[in-house]
């Protein structure tokens, strides 16, 4: 009897150690399944993200090269350039940083950074119809102003700006601006060396080279450019272009635009002004 | 979290993303002035020469992006649209980071409307990653627990996912 019990416990026992030798082994077979599962999830997530990286670092080279396009990269295309902004400011009044009559009725202050790629959009876009059909016919004049937004070293902007209002002493401002506009470089690129500088301002027809370049050591330039970023920040003005506009001699108020290509919010606002 | 409730936060950020890309597609092609807190940010942004990939908005990219990505969440779910959801989270991800990258660095303003969308995407990558990275069960046949008898004698039952793998 009691061999017979002793048999059964020692034959449950092997089961048991049986049962749980087995439930070990599927324990571990389950887990290394999942081990499995978990790489080949991670290796999926990780192919994904390299095809997402490869991609996007090719939109960015692709989108980089396309904004390049600025710079003329020959002799024809400067001429070309020189040639589309003599005949849309030629023949205007300039002072200083001041497009058009002095006298004109309403004043359209425009604050930009020669290195920001949305004032080209405007000064390529909505611009020279604004000039067409306000600043030729004497209604509007153009005061173009400075504020740092795109350009990084503000050693660099200073540089730049001065150099725009030192064209400006020879009432030659705005044909450096908008070759500028229309020359840009993309942004980050340290296109904006002495050099670029001189190439553009070789480009403005009737330019004293040597004039321009002694008056950029002119210290009243330098706070022009300082007195205009303390009258960006007055009005709240954190972004490039923005715009100030107002009865000529009257008090200036903020221009809300709804598009930087279509001039239709500036010749609203104009319209009212010279209405009033 | 359960698998059901991380499948409906999905779906709720989703639909929000939806709207917000609905909204920059509409704004874009009304030509009207989006509404922003930021001044004229979300203009500078909208009105850029960024806003457009190969001459295709890029919020209607957004918003196709959330479309397909909905449209995986409400599949039936099982490894292969979780797979699917991450994907194209990761894509939406890659794309925001993108456009962001170009709001900071070239365009020198941030649109709010956009930002709150990348911030969604940036969500929905991770809630996604982590939902197929975990492999939730679901009650089918060859994933239940064995019942005891099942399990006597019985081949392990099959791993989460090791079908589609």
């Amino acid at each position: 009897m009691s061999g017979s019990a002793e048999g059964d416990e020692e034959d449950l026992t092997r089961k048991q150690r049986r049962e749980q030798a087995r439930a070990q082994r599927k324990e571990l077979e389950e887990a290394e399944a999942a081990s499995a599962v978990r790489r080949t999830r991670l290796m999926q997530l990780g192919i994904v993200v390299v095809v997402v990286v490869v991609v996007i670092v090719g939109i960015l080279v692709a989108t980089s090269s396309s904004s390049k396009k600025g710079i003329p990269t020959s002799q024809k295309e400067t001429n070309q350039t020189v040639a589309e902004v003599s005949s849309l400011v030629g023949g205007i009044q300039q002072n200083g940083n001041v497009l058009g009559d002095p006298k004109a009725p309403v004043t359209l202050q425009y604050f930009g950074d020669l290195e920001c790629p949305i004032c080209k959009d405007f000064t390529l876009g909505a611009l020279p119809s604004i000039i067409q059909q306000w600043v030729k016919t004497g209604k509007l004049k153009i005061e173009y102003r400075s504020l740092e937004t795109a350009t990084r070293e503000p050693e660099v902007f200073k540089t730049q700006q001065v150099a725009a209002l030192a064209a400006g002493k020879q009432s030659k401002l705005w044909n450096f601006v908008e070759l500028f506009y229309h020359e840009q470089g993309e942004e980050n690129t340290g296109y904006v060396t002495e050099s670029y500088l001189q190439g553009l301002a070789q480009q403005v027809p009737g330019l004293n080279l040597t004039k321009w370049a002694s008056e950029r050591s002119d210290t009243a330039l330098a706070q022009q450019v300082t007195g205009d970023a303390e009258a960006a920040s007055q009005n709240g003005f954190t972004g490039t272009p923005s715009f100030l506009i107002g009865k000529t001699g009257g008090a200036m108020k903020k221009l809300e635009y709804s598009s930087l290509t279509d001039p239709s919010s500036f010749n609203s606002a104009i319209e009212q002004l010279l209405k009033a | 979290m359960s698998a059901r409730a991380l499948r409906i936060t999905l779906i709720v950020l989703t639909v929000i993303g939806l709207g917000v890309a609905s909204y920059l597609t509409y704004v874009h092609y009304s030509g009207i002035q989006p509404v922003c807190t930021a001044g004229g940010n979300c203009l500078k942004v909208q009105t850029s020469i960024y806003s457009k990939l190969a001459g295709v908005p890029v919020a209607l990219i957004g918003l196709i992006g959330y479309v397909v990505i909905l449209a995986s969440l409400l599949a039936p779910e099982n490894e292969t649209t979780r797979f699917a959801t991450v994907a194209f989270t990761v894509v939406g991800f890659g794309f925001s980071a993108y456009l962001t990258y170009r709001e900071l660095f070239s365009i020198h303003a941030i649109c709010e409307w956009c930002a709150s969308s990348a911030a969604i995407m940036t969500v929905l990558m991770c809630l996604a990653a982590w939902r197929f990275l975990r492999g939730e069960a679901i009650p089918t046949d060859a994933s239940r627990t064995p019942t005891p008898t099942e399990a006597e004698g019985s081949e392990p039952a099959a791993p989460l996912g090791a079908a589609h793998s």
